[in-house]
Formats: C-alpha cells, structure tokens, sequence
C-alpha cells in the first residue's frame, strides 16, 4: 500500500484519482485519463453534460465500480486494491446523494434515517439524539412522521442529505441532487450543502446545472466525454 | 450485537409474513415433501424393526407330534441340538403354548373359549447361528429335521423375512432418491420465494449497501426467511403425520396384541422430529441461499 509520502499526502487530500480510466464493454470510454485532487474540507463541483462522466466518477468514488485502470485513495485508502470486505467500512465513511432521493416509500422520514442509525450498529438513543439534530439541520423536525413522498421535491432531498449524514461523513458526494428541482429549491438544497461543507465535511456534487455552480463560487470541475477539460477556482 | 440479532430476526419474520401467499406455498410445499418422506421413513423404521425382531425371534420352529414318547422327545432335542446350525434350542410344551397364547390374547381371552382340549403343539425353537442364517441351509436343516421321528411339522420365517428385507431395502432407496427430488424441489420453491423477497425489498436492500451495510447483515434475514419456511413446512408435516399415524394405528388396530411389538414402537422418536424440522431449516437455508446469490448482486 503506497510509499509513507502517499499515507501523508492522503491525509490532506480527501479524494485523489491518478491516471484513471474506465470502460465499459469493448469501447464505451466512461472516464479517460482522469487526475483528480479534492482536499479535505473542499467543496468541489462536477460539471458536464449528461454522459460525460460524472456518475461514473462519483461510482468510483464509493467504490460501486472498479476503474479500467488507474489508482483512487479515499483518505489515504487506496479502494481499488481494497477487499470487498473493506468496502462497507468505506462506505460508512461517505455520505452518498441521488438525484432521486432513494427515500423509502414506505417508512416515515424518521425511519429513513433510523434505518442508517441500524445498518452501522448505532445504539438506539445516539441515533434517535441524531436523527433530530439532523432533520433540525435541514429544517424539517415538523415532519418526522410523514411519509416521504408527501414531501415536495426540495424536502425530499433534504430529507436525503440528512440521511447522508447520518454516519457523520467524511465526504458528501452528491449525484445531480437538484436535478429533480426548480431553481429555487436547487438553490436551497445548494445552500445546504454549502453549510454542511462549513462544518468540515468534504463535498463533491456532480451537476449539469452551470448556473447553478458558479453561483456557489467553489471549485468547479469539467469532464467532456470522460475527460478532464477545464477548471475554475 | 443484540440489536442486530433482534432486527435480522425480526425481518426475518417480517419478511415472511409480507411473503403472504408465496410464504404459504412455500411452507406447503416443503410440508407435502417431507410428509412423503416422512411417510417412508415411518414405513422403513417400522418394517425394519419388525424384521430384525422376527430374525431374533422365530428363526425355526420345529412341532411335536403330540403322540411323542418321553425317550423320543430325548433323543430328538439331543440329535438337533448337535446340529451345527443350532445355536440354542427352547424347548415349549403344549401347557406353555397355551399359556403363551393365552397371554398374548390378553383381554381377548373369550376367544379361547370353546376350544376344548389344547389344540397347540409342544415345540422346539432353534436358535440359529449367524453364518447358518441363508434360506438354502435353512431349507436343507428343516427339511432333515421333519424327517426325524416325532416331528409333524417345521416351519421357518427366513424365506419371507429376506424377501421383506429386500423390500425395505428398495424402499429405503426409493424413499432416497424421492426424498432428495422432492427436497431439491423444495429448495426451489424457497428460493424463488426468496427472490420475490429480495425484488420486494430491493430499494431497501440499494440504500443499505450505500450506507455501508456488510453483505452478512443484509443477507441474514433472508436466510432467516427461507429456514422459517423450511422449519414451518417440516413441522406442518409432521402434524399431518402424526394425525394420519394415529387414524391408521387405531383404524387398523395396530396396538393388537397378536402383532409383534414392533409393530407398536409409536411415533418417530424425538430426536428424528428435531432432525426432520433441522432439515427443513437446511433446505430452506439452501434456496435462500441460492436466490440470495443469484438475485441479492453485491
């Protein structure tokens, strides 16, 4: 596993990609070539259209594909040599957001996020004292007992970044999460990332929406047909 | 840890009952094979039984005429005691025979009544040594021991003795080989059962593994699932069992005394239940585990 140096840089940098490639069947090029740093307490955008790579990059990221080639370190871990069985102490370390919502129909708001609290092996009282303080975060307390999808749009997505951080993640990284909203709601959402990032918590979000991400004024990286092209800062 | 357990458990049984209909056809189907098993291992055990203590018991009968001498009885039990196939010799008088009888009557003794002298002969019982016990020398000795003075008749169980022991042992293999379809069936059923669970709760299962579930937490209630299946279909079986056990028993009077004890050796014993609901917890196990991996992608 790396060089000391690596171990060291990885503490700094939360997410680094080298040289990685992915491919899908004989020559659907997903990702070319990419070298990407985030750094710990970043806040990073992903832009492009759809279909240039930025699903593909976040699935490496938590470890749902493996790249064609290359390297990728989460917090120093390199994940591509991980065992599988190393892949849900990963995961418990990132908190992951769809562009639709991925709640459960059939439970409350609150049992949404419990379900998490259970999956990790919280003990009950913790996580119920969580479940709180994160549904009061995203400004939704009042509706703990409601199904999600009497929820708008915009609730249900936060209700999903509440969820997200449930595990107190290192590292958000959030799917097109305003690609179901109006520019309204996007903004809201966009905002509650922005504070989730001001409390330490590294943020990645893939969007399509350029508006939206020079509004933000963070880091904004392009990928075009699964390259890197450009980057503001 | 004991959350845990609580939850795989508690979806375990959650799950099954959300099965409805699919959770039912499962349990029945495992309950109608193993009531086929079931069905031949009571038939196995019993005629098993029932030939190894016909081997003990009647191996060779040999009838005195009743108009035999005291010097004759002498002579006879000492020439077929030096027989080499004769292990033993038990020697019944006619009063004993009665007495027997009368005993195994026991409660039906009217049926006696009307006999007027003792119809029953004095007999020896031989014992036969085991590397004598084949139905050709048993044939050779007893057709040299009715030739002896004395004697009216020898009769010997050996003959249909082994050809019920053929019997069983076919039917141990039928029994074997239907046993092992019916329970891959089974395991079938379980399985596809298991997958509608699965796609049933694919969502649920998505969001688990993205939020760091172990494959182990999130397989367990639905191995949990399919060994309820198993389990339930398995004790289903046996109540229908034990209920067709008891009509047959009393329909056709098993417990008569005139049939040898084995005939009245009951129930399975408890032991072969528990190994028969174990069973079922493994078959269900299995399909659970087959539908698990093949559906369950992680």
């Amino acid at each position: 596993m790396g060089s000391k140096k690596e171990v060291y840089q990885g503490c700094l940098a939360m997410i680094q990609m080298f040289h990685v490639y992915k491919t899908f069947g004989k020559d659907l090029e997903a990702l070319v070539d990419v070298d990407l740093h985030v750094h710990k307490g970043e806040f990073v955008f992903l832009a492009g259209s759809s279909g240039a790579g930025k699903s593909t990059l976040l699935r490496l990221t938590f470890r749902d594909e493996l790249p064609t080639s290359g390297q990728i370190l989460v917090n120093g871990r390199n994940i591509v040599r991980m065992k599988s069985r190393a892949v849900p102490p990963l995961r418990r370390t990132l908190g992951i957001v769809f562009q639709d919502f991925k709640l459960l129909r059939d439970r409350t708001v609150e049992e949404n996020l419990t379900l998490v609290a259970r999956v990790v092996g919280m003990p009950t009282l913790e996580g119920q004292r969580r479940v709180e303080q994160l549904l009061k975060l995203v400004g939704l307390s009042h509706k703990a007992k409601t199904p999600p999808y009497k929820l708008s749009g915009g609730e249900q997505q936060r209700v999903a970044i509440a969820r997200a951080l449930m595990n107190d993640p290192l590292i958000l990284l959030a799917d097109e999460p305003t690609g179901n909203l109006d520019a309204e709601l996007a903004a809201d959402v966009i905002r509650l990332l922005l504070e989730v990032n001001e409390r330490g918590t590294t943020v990645l979000v893939a969007t399509h929406d350029l508006k939206l991400a020079k509004e933000a004024g963070r880091r904004t990286v392009f990928l075009k047909q699964g390259r890197i092209v450009e980057e503001w800062s | 840890m004991i959350e845990k357990l609580k939850h795989i458990l508690a979806h375990g049984l959650i799950n099954l009952i959300r099965a409805g209909w699919g959770g039912i056809a499962s349990i029945a189907t495992i309950g109608v094979s193993f009531v086929i098993i079931g069905i031949f291992l009571l038939l196995v055990l019993h005629l098993n039984a029932l030939v190894a203590e016909w081997k003990e018991q009647f191996q060779v009968s040999v009838f005195l005429d009743d108009r035999i001498t005291p010097t004759q009885l002498e002579i006879l039990g000492k020439r077929i005691q030096n027989e080499a196939a004769v292990k033993a010799t038990t020697f019944t008088t006619k009063e004993e025979a009665l007495a027997n009888f009368r005993r195994e009557l026991k409660g039906q003794e009217s049926l006696l009544e009307g006999l007027g002298d003792n119809p029953l002969p004095a007999s020896f019982q031989l014992k036969i040594r085991e590397g004598y016990q084949s139905p050709d020398t048993l044939k050779r000795l007893s057709a040299f021991l009715s030739r002896l003075e004395g004697v009216e008749d020898v009769q010997y169980g050996q003959e249909w003795i082994e050809r019920i022991s053929n019997i069983v042992r076919i039917m141990k293999l039928l029994g074997i080989i239907i046993g092992s379809v019916l329970t891959l069936g089974s395991a079938m059923i379980v399985s596809n059962t298991i997958r509608l669970a699965v796609y049933a709760r694919a969502s649920e299962i998505e969001i688990m593994r993205l939020v760091g579930a172990t494959k182990a937490y999130i397989r367990a209630p639905f191995l949990v699932e399919g060994m309820l299946q198993g389990s339930l279909g398995a004790l289903l079986a046996l109540g229908l069992l034990f209920a067709a056990y008891r009509f047959v028993a009393l329909t056709f009077n098993l417990t008569s005394p005139l049939l040898p004890t084995a005939a009245n050796r009951g129930f399975l014993e408890s032991s072969m239940m528990a190994s028969l609901v174990g069973g079922g917890a493994m078959i269900g196990a299995l399909g659970s585990s087959i539908a698990v991996r093949r559906f369950l992608k992680m």
